[in-house]
């Protein structure tokens, strides 16, 4: 990893919102420092955990532990249950926190026989990396990745003078994609100290950046705020989305505001690593993916993927997603006569009113055609008539029209949806419920 | 007992401005809701009862379950008509 950093030299790695600038020199120079110092006392191979949210600082320890072929479990959140429950769960016998400027390595016991995936890395002599699942419902998983394997995926890129926004975590895997990206292709990474609207929209106008990656629930928030009339967004290129189904309408609306971005699906997930994918065009949904790594089949309308970098194992949980090397992602896909994919909904989300099925997307897709919503979010409620119906939580654009809002909806949706899609239930909220991942958290 | 049947009828009125249902346009406690010659169906009927448990619970401050087991198992559907769906909220308010 050093040594191919090592060629882009002089270039910009990293801009972080205080206006620092480090060039790949200096993450390689400060990777070394932390082999000499830090991680001196650290044996090759141990699993150790990063207390940090992205920064030059935790990118360089990162690299450094790297070439250690550590065991990598970077942990972003800020609860100490949190933290120890997933430090005990990866067998981390060290965690390094970042405190303002400096790292603090802290030492762990594990009373825990070691697991065999985490022996057979370091017997291997590879480094691993372990992610957690977000966890809606239920424990988190812990992923083991195979992070040598992972990282060679990358080695290919060709170099690139790009600006990228550095927008999911470090501990989500679309995070750690959006790094290795840069890093491989020695472009510039811009740091945000937060993920507000109107932050990031500041930081595209002043570091000119041409990627963001993002999510649909994140787009439609820039849409609300308004921060993109505010600040010159005209340096954008392309738009990536990803993590959530992205509605119809919504992408719509984002191409009438932005008409020169080209807008770009991506998929992957947390155990099969991000594939690389093209869109169909700009204000489609349909996209292919295009990976020699990663096979797809759709199985009862569910993609399954298998992929060269997908993880070893979970170290809590059983492989039941997983049927013979293919990962069952949850996601229900239509597939046009071209050959493109379009992903609608998580099969787990799919309301089911009186035998008849209805996917949140599609409701959602409508409401937010109307002038009065800003945003809204549909999940199942359960009644003793039907078994589930369609409710909604709405965000509107004027509050005071919250007691005839049921009503024009149910009218609006008349025209455009099944019966037994429109919503039963109409409740209206300031703020829909998204993850710290701008992934939207049905209800139900 | 009059108050609920009340809110059952301005609910239903204003529920009609949706369906346009001439049978709906002057409620009384004999119009027929769901089941027999009913004019909702089992949809519409949900949602008129998402309405009618909101204004219950702004008009008394207490939250009730209108769909539920309990409400289908009783012997005379409780949405069958004004009458008994007015009767079964007081029952639920009284209990």
């Amino acid at each position: 990893m050093l040594s191919k950093l090592a060629l882009f030299d002089q270039k910009i790695a990293i801009v972080d919102h205080d206006d620092r600038s480090y060039t790949y020199d200096d993450l390689i120079k400060r990777a070394l420092v932390y082999q000499k110092t830090l991680l001196a006392n650290i044996p090759e191979g141990s699993s150790v955990a990063i207390l940090s949210d992205y920064n030059f600082e935790a990118i360089a320890l990162f690299s450094a532990l790297y070439e250690k072929k550590a065991i990598i479990t970077p942990i972003t959140s800020t609860t100490p249950a949190e933290i120890n429950e997933r430090i005990a769960i990866a067998q981390c016998l060290y965690s390094i926190a970042y405190h303002g400027e400096s790292f603090v390595v802290t030492t762990h016991t594990n009373d825990a026989t070691p697991h065999p995936m985490l022996e057979n890395l370091q017997k291997i002599g590879d480094a691993g990396l372990i992610l957690f699942s977000s966890g809606s419902t239920g424990k988190p998983k812990a992923m083991v990745h195979n992070l040598s394997h992972l990282v060679a995926h990358y080695e290919m890129k060709k170099s690139k003078n790009l600006v990228m926004l550095l927008f999911l975590m470090f501990d989500h895997i679309g995070g750690l994609n959006t790094m290795l990206n840069i890093l491989s292709m020695g472009a510039t990474m811009v740091i945000p100290h937060n993920r507000n609207p109107e932050h990031i929209c500041a930081l595209i106008e002043r570091y000119h950046v041409a990627v963001l990656p993002s999510s649909p629930t994140f787009l439609n928030l820039i849409l609300m705020s308004g921060a993109h009339e505010r600040y010159d967004l005209s340096s954008l290129r392309m738009i990536t989305y990803g993590t959530e189904t992205m509605p119809e309408s919504l992408l719509n609306k984002l191409k009438i505001v932005f008409p020169k971005i080209k807008f770009l699906q991506t998929f992957g997930t947390s155990e099969t690593g991000i594939a690389t994918t093209s869109s169909k065009a700009s204000d489609s949904t349909l996209m292919r993916i295009e990976d020699t790594s990663c096979e797809y089949k759709i199985v009862n309308h569910t993609l399954w993927l298998k992929s060269d970098t997908q993880i070893l194992g979970y170290l809590n949980a059983s492989m039941e997603s997983f049927h013979e090397g293919w990962f069952d992602t949850g996601d229900l896909v239509e597939e046009s006569e071209d050959g493109f994919l379009r992903i609608i909904g998580r099969a787990k989300e799919v309301i089911n009113v009186g035998g008849q099925k209805v996917l949140p997307n599609e409701v959602e897709s409508v409401i937010l055609m109307m002038p009065e919503v800003q945003d809204c979010m549909v999940s199942a409620i359960s009644n003793a008539i039907t078994g589930q119906s369609v409710a909604v939580e709405v965000v509107l654009k004027d509050p005071k029209e919250a007691t005839s809002i049921k009503k024009m909806i149910r009218t609006f949706c008349k025209s455009r949806l099944d019966g037994y899609k429109i919503p039963t239930h109409v409740n209206v909220v300031e703020q829909t419920h998204f993850s710290e991942r701008f992934k939207k958290m049905r209800l139900g | 007992m009059e108050k609920i049947t009340d809110i059952i009828i301005a609910a239903l009125q204003e529920f009609n401005e949706e369906l346009q249902e001439p049978s709906l346009e002057h409620p009384s406690l004999d119009t027929k809701l769901f089941g027999g010659n009913g004019v909702l169906d089992s949809l519409a009927l949900v949602s008129f009862i998402a309405d009618i448990e909101e204004k219950v619970s702004e008009h008394y401050g207490k939250n009730i379950v209108l769909a539920d087991e309990k409400a289908m198992s009783q012997k005379v559907s409780p949405f069958r008509t004004v009458e008994t769906l007015s009767a079964y909220i007081e029952k639920l308010l009284n209990v």
